[in-house]
């Protein structure tokens, strides 16, 4: 038996480290490098319109809430008449670790029945193509393959408007070629991204995600969800090293969060090679990177029901599976997830060392940084539900675990 | 007793020829040396009353000067042994004279011999075959067939962090050995020789993962002991013995617990081949690699595939390079001109149907789709494809709308799912290989839910009733859930329509 490499042994060996490595949250509170290399962008960075609703459940009140609320931001027609929309979704992690027996749906990923509604409200506002994207975990499979597998039904989301696309932007997919992203102001990490062709063949990009928090970053909301554009074939463990995987292998983990390697040599490298490990360090500029790179024009957070604690399950953390009922949407990525972390009980000024950037840099002060949005409520136009009556305190729910697991 | 069905058997490591052998490892010591010779006192046997252990193995040959010495210093083991009712086998290894050692077994009345090669003819006494997984002689004359290079089941912990590409960690498992050996020798007792690894810090649980990740195959652990646990035996400390009787129990628990033993396993997908070199690797990594992926899968002998029904089946994974002879051929084609979904090596000769245009998308598939009246042929496009990513390709063009059963909250656990001939009775067993309670319940879902459900497991006293709880995502619809109680190694879900 063992006279044989077999291909056991040969994942024991090699193996997607990085799953592993997104298990272990950095702790540390290592002197955060300050490195702005372009601090004219931060003036230029944009005010945005934010907007708050109410919605208890998936059922028949979320499409008239979505379309009021889209409506408050100027109504979709303006954005997406005659255009191809492209709408990165979140479905993060091993699809087969759930939260207890509450659905991924439920607790961690973009739900159908919001995915289906913003669909059809992109639809009936006039897209030319609606175009669904995500890059799930570790796979080159369809995402209607993604979506069977949790029992979804994914003609609800393709006939919910004409034209509807769904591609895993994991590898190289319907393109021909990777399209590169340049970040402005020369990068903090790395001055580009190689993504799938979807990002760049689309006329509005939507970025659709999950109100969560986030072991690493603290909390993880619309900028974060763009972090998910990154294919698997150049940005995972398994990527290739001159030029990208024919498909995708294991997590980013070992590029993104460790620097343990560089992405495949055909995509633009680490601007300084011995830049931090710090995953706190590290991330909360790749996705600030990766948002100025390719900015969303419309940011939507998935608030009705979602999980505390982190962004998916990790066993040992105090998580829950809650119902916020509440949907924040708005005109930059950087605006939106202020409101939302002030939705959660959070600061949106916040920084390293304060709730929840206990172990990170905020992603949102980069954001700000790199000019994508302003990250202060008060700085931005904020409608509908007022965000006190939409408050939902993420870090109580964690204490009110922590004292009943001290009781038991 | 007559070597069978019935066996249960045990690893006795003592005298003369275990000392040794041992000696010859860097972490010997004497109080090794010492442990192994008191291994030696028949009193040692009363540990084994009550118990369902009934067969020791007991080190005989290994064409060492010591082998004599051996067979002497077992005497009193064996007579006393022989009394309680114990059959022995002897083990027989290296350059050992077979012919001297089988004929020193006969007369001391062992009751077998297990022995690499076995000589041609009548012995005189049962012989055991005895060989590494690869080399088993799966169709030997022989009443139990023992695989020598057994795995140590569990989450590997070597020092860098392991696991697959699915995020799922790795798990060492017997699992995919016995599933092969019950298609090439169905009914034949396998017994699985594996020692616990030398100076790891053992817990009772790796024991009890060792008779799990065996017995709920429908193999047998030939149960080996560490030096730990035989000196705290001997020396019956209150620990070991607290230990010991753990591991009794969940050997009587599957033994309670053998009707499915006679069960068929369930799965959509058949992996069909005769796992013989040039394809066994490829073939065992494939059941390897679909408890993984989560698919739960059948195994059918090439050799005995024309009688086998393809009743259930969407798809069947042809493994062997050599194309199936034309009888075979035919019945797999009827089975895609059906609607099932063949997937063939690439030295498929004329494969049959027209070539299916895959989208861009669809570039990196390891397999041309071909149309062929209902269902597909899916031709390997390399001729030595990765195992992992044909199992994914696999699944994926099976896709997951027809998935019969799912575990969800399970990384460190394999599941599968047998059902009785006429599916009034269905049991999912499931394996924890982190040998620890989950942080979650694992759920279990199935497509086609039965009426009643109960879980059992050795680690609570009586079964529990378990409810459906209808899948509430608003979707595919049919299925149910079960959330069963959390483990730390292994646990049964028995359903009845």
């Amino acid at each position: 038996m063992k006279n044989h490499f077999t291909r056991r042994e040969w994942l024991a060996g090699t193996g997607a480290a990085a799953g592993c490595l997104l298990l272990r949250p950095s702790l540390s509170f290592a002197a955060t490098p300050l490195s702005n290399p372009a601090p004219s962008l931060a003036a230029k960075a944009p005010s945005g319109r934010v907007t708050v609703g109410r919605c208890k459940d998936y059922g028949s009140d979320l499409l008239p809430t979505l379309e009021k609320m889209l409506d408050q931001l100027g109504g979709l027609s303006k954005l997406v008449k005659g255009k191809t929309v492209a709408v990165k979704v979140n479905f993060i992690g091993v699809r087969w670790q759930r939260l207890g027996n509450a659905t991924m749906e439920d607790t961690f990923w973009s739900h159908p029945n919001m995915i289906a509604a913003t669909v059809h409200l992109l639809g009936k506002a006039g897209a030319r193509q609606i175009r669904v994207l995500e890059g799930p975990w570790s796979t080159a499979e369809t995402l209607e393959e993604v979506m069977l597998s949790q029992d979804w039904r994914p003609e609800d989301i393709l006939r919910a408007a004409p034209n509807v696309e769904f591609e895993n932007t994991n590898y190289l997919g319907r393109g021909k070629k990777y399209s590169r992203f340049m970040v402005p102001g020369g990068g903090l990490v790395f001055p580009g991204y190689d993504l799938n062709h979807s990002y760049e063949d689309c006329d509005v990009f939507v970025s659709l995600a999950k109100l969560k928090e986030h072991a690493v970053t603290g909390v993880t909301l619309s900028m974060k969800n763009i972090y998910g554009t990154t294919p698997i074939t150049i940005y995972g463990e398994g990527a290739g090293i001159d030029e990208p995987a024919i498909r995708p292998q294991g997590g980013r983990g070992g590029v993104f969060h460790a620097g343990r390697r560089a992405p495949s040599k055909s995509a633009p490298q680490q601007i300084d090679p011995s830049f931090s490990k710090d995953q706190g360090v590290r991330l909360p500029r790749i996705v600030a990177e990766l948002n100025a790179a390719r900015p969303a024009h419309l940011a939507i957070i998935d608030g009705i029901r979602t999980a505390t604690g982190a962004e998916t399950n990790y066993g040992s953390r105090p998580q829950a599976a809650v119902n916020p009922g509440v949907i924040i949407a708005g005109t930059n990525t950087v605006a939106t997830d202020g409101v939302a972390m002030s939705i959660m009980g959070f600061n949106p000024l916040a920084d390293r060392g304060t709730p929840p950037f206990t172990g990170a840099d905020s992603t949102l002060r980069f954001g700000e940084e790199l000019g994508v949005g302003l990250r202060d409520p008060a700085r931005n136009e904020v409608v509908g539900v007022p965000i006190a009556q939409a408050l939902f305190d993420f870090a109580a729910v964690r204490e009110r675990i922590l004292r009943e697991a001290k009781k038991t | 007793m007559a070597i069978g069905q019935q066996s249960v058997p045990m690893r006795w490591t003592a005298g003369p020829l275990d000392i040794a052998r041992r000696q010859k490892e860097k972490d010997f010591t004497p109080e090794i040396a010492e442990g192994l010779r008191k291994w030696l006192d028949p009193s040692l046997l009363a540990s084994l009353q009550g118990t369902p252990v009934n067969c020791l193995v007991v080190s005989w040959a290994s064409g060492l000067p010591t082998d004599a010495e051996q067979q002497q210093a077992l005497q009193p083991l064996l007579q006393k042994g022989r009394q309680a009712g114990l059959d022995f086998v002897g083990l027989v290894e290296g350059p050992a004279d077979k012919t001297a050692a089988v004929a020193a077994a006969r007369s001391a009345g062992l009751s077998a011999v297990a022995m690499e090669a076995v000589p041609p003819g009548n012995l005189g006494i049962p012989v055991i075959a005895w060989a590494k997984s690869g080399q088993a002689l799966w169709g030997a004359a022989s009443p139990v067939l023992g695989v020598s290079d057994g795995l140590w089941p569990g989450v590997p912990q070597e020092k860098t962090p392991t696991g697959g590409p699915t995020n799922l960690p790795w798990v060492d498992s017997n699992g995919a050995l016995l599933a092969m050996a019950q298609a090439l020798a169905p009914g034949k007792p396998v017994w699985i020789f594996v020692n616990p690894p030398l100076q790891a810090k053992l817990t009772v649980e790796n024991y009890l993962l060792t008779v799990a990740d065996t017995a709920a195959y429908g193999g047998r652990w030939v149960i080996s002991l560490d030096d730990q646990m035989r000196a705290g035996l001997a020396a019956k400390t209150a620990q070991a013995a607290a230990a010991w009787k753990k591991v009794t129990d969940l050997l009587a628990f599957f033994e309670q617990n053998k009707a499915s033993g006679t069960y068929q396993r369930m799965g959509r997908l058949a992996v069909m081949s005769n796992f013989s070199e040039p394809d066994r690797v490829f073939g065992e990594d494939a059941l390897n690699m679909l408890p993984r992926l989560r698919e739960p899968f059948r195994v059918i002998s090439r050799t005995h595939a024309l009688a086998a029904s393809f009743d259930g089946l969407q798809g069947i994974l042809y493994v062997d390079q050599e194309p199936p002879d034309s009888k075979l051929r035919q019945k797999l084609i009827a089975f895609v001109k059906a609607g099932g979904t063949l997937f063939v090596p690439s030295k498929w000769p004329d494969p049959e149907g027209s070539q299916i245009q895959l989208s861009s998308a669809e570039a990196y598939l390891l397999f041309n789709v071909r149309a062929l009246g209902k269902g597909r042929l899916a031709v390997a496009r390399e001729d030595k494809p990765d195992s992992y990513f044909t199992c994914m390709d696999v699944q994926n063009i099976l896709s997951h709308r027809g998935d019969p059963a799912r575990l969800y909250n399970g990384a460190s656990m394999n599941y599968f799912y047998q059902a009785s001939a006429q599916g009034r009775q269905g049991v999912i067993h499931v394996l924890n290989y982190s040998r620890r309670p989950g942080s979650d319940n694992a759920l279990i879902y199935l497509k086609t839910p039965y009426r009643s459900a109960r879980f059992v497991s050795p680690e609570i006293p009586s079964p529990v009733a378990l409810q459906w709880a209808p899948q509430t995502s608003p979707y595919e619809g049919g299925g149910a859930e079960l959330s069963l109680p959390r483990f730390s190694v292994y646990g049964a879900v028995q359903m009845e329509t």
